[in-house]
């Protein structure tokens, strides 16, 4: 294996590091921004904030019924991420085995994917309807309980244990959804972590579904409260970016927590041998 | 047996520590605002030389989405000194007035929380006679 040259292994990190920046700068904006009243059309636009104080997160917070949306944001992800968890790993297991009209399943999964949410929205709102969920948290979650790109992530996990392992614990009397619990999902920690985070950030930012499903104000999610805010509060973008900050933080810290399993997730196929 | 092994191990996982940590912070952060919101505020009205001012009539104006509204009005003792015992806001301002001297500069205080005990750091001054 060749050695590379302390100077291009300089060079080469001080590349990623000016490109890591670059993709920070909008973050450190919007941070900024929610630490101050500056108005972030001025120009020359200030790069280090002046007078920083955190009392537009306070406003924001008494303004409107933050707490009630932060509640409602965290019970419809938590039902939508448990449900994507138990879900998909049930159905990415029924894809490891064999099957009549496997290949057909796979297929339809597959073309199911190139239909955007927005085509299929009034079917799911008069199915939702039908069940009588609207207005309740199950109905926020119920489109996001099982998402197909997902499945697709456990499927991959499943396949990568050795089949002779599922076979001893067969042999041992394990039922399927025994195997799933006991033997896949433990070997499966990075699947489950991209499945939480995944599910988690969708069904966070979801704004659309919400909208159209919620009558009572006290059912609204944190993407609701925001579009909400910006109507009542356009002149102010300091408490803006605050709750923009506030919406984000719970996404960014899943991802933190969750980011070694998840990198290994996504990278646990792409390579062989 | 060392302290360190003897630690269930799930104890020491992020998604244990995290979530714990932020649930002991959140449960210190509603104790301490529950033993210091009782809706005080307090302050002097001072003249343009620094006497105090008594008889002063003191304005609270509360915020709203769009403006601010006069949510208390009470009036300085032979001190100088008023006191608010209602505050319910996060966010107020204050405003003093008295005859032959005018009105104060409005005093704009933020505090942590709504109904927070507050200080008045600096008096409510009148303007010097023009």
């Amino acid at each position: 294996m060749s050695r590379q040259s302390p100077l291009a292994l300089s060079l080469r990190h001080l590349t990623l590091v000016v490109i890591s920046f670059a993709m920070l700068v909008p973050f450190y904006w919007v941070i900024k921004t929610a630490i101050t009243n500056e108005n972030i059309y001025a120009y020359p636009p200030g790069i280090l904030p002046r007078d920083p104080h955190l009392f537009n997160f306070v406003d924001v917070w008494y303004l409107i019924p933050f707490p009630r949306y932060l509640l409602n944001s965290i019970i419809v992800s938590a039902i939508a991420v448990i449900g994507n968890v138990v879900f998909n790993a049930m159905a990415g297991y029924a894809l490891t085995r064999q099957f009549t009209g496997r290949r057909a399943v796979l297929a339809l999964f597959l073309s199911c994917m190139l239909i955007p949410f927005q085509a299929t929205i009034i079917p799911a709102y008069l199915i939702t309807a039908k069940m009588g969920l609207l207005n309740t948290y199950f109905g926020l979650a119920f489109p996001m309980l099982s998402t197909i790109v997902c499945i697709f992530v456990f499927k991959a996990a499943f396949e990568a244990v050795p089949k002779s392992l599922i076979d001893a614990a067969r042999i041992d009397g394990l039922t399927e959804w025994r195997i799933i619990v006991r033997v896949l999902l433990p070997l499966s920690k990075p699947a489950i972590a991209t499945n939480v985070i995944l599910t988690f950030i969708w069904s966070w930012n979801n704004f659309l579904w919400p909208l159209l499903i919620t009558r009572d104000p006290n059912m609204q999610t944190l993407p609701l409260g925001l579009a909400r805010f910006l109507s009542y509060m356009e002149d102010t973008t300091g408490a803006l970016y605050a709750f923009a900050v506030m919406v984000l933080a719970p996404s960014i810290l899943v991802f933190l927590m969750a980011q070694k399993e998840f990198i290994r997730g996504l990278t646990s196929g792409a390579t062989k041998g | 047996m060392s302290g360190g092994s003897s630690l269930v191990p799930w104890l020491r996982s992020r998604w244990v520590i995290v979530p714990g940590a932020m649930i002991v912070f959140t449960l210190g952060w509603l104790a301490y605002v529950n033993s210091h919101n009782h809706g005080l505020v307090e302050g002097r009205v001072v003249d343009a030389t620094g006497k105090p001012v008594p008889g002063a009539a003191v304005q609270l104006f509360e915020r709203g989405f769009v403006t601010h509204q006069e949510r208390g009005r009470t009036t300085t003792d032979a001190e100088g000194v008023f006191r608010f015992t209602d505050n319910r806001s996060h966010s107020i301002q204050l405003e003093a007035e008295a005859p032959g001297l005018g009105r104060s500069n409005r005093h704009i205080l933020r505090l942590w929380f709504a109904a927070q005990d507050a200080k008045l750091a600096e008096p409510l001054r009148f303007p010097a006679p023009k």
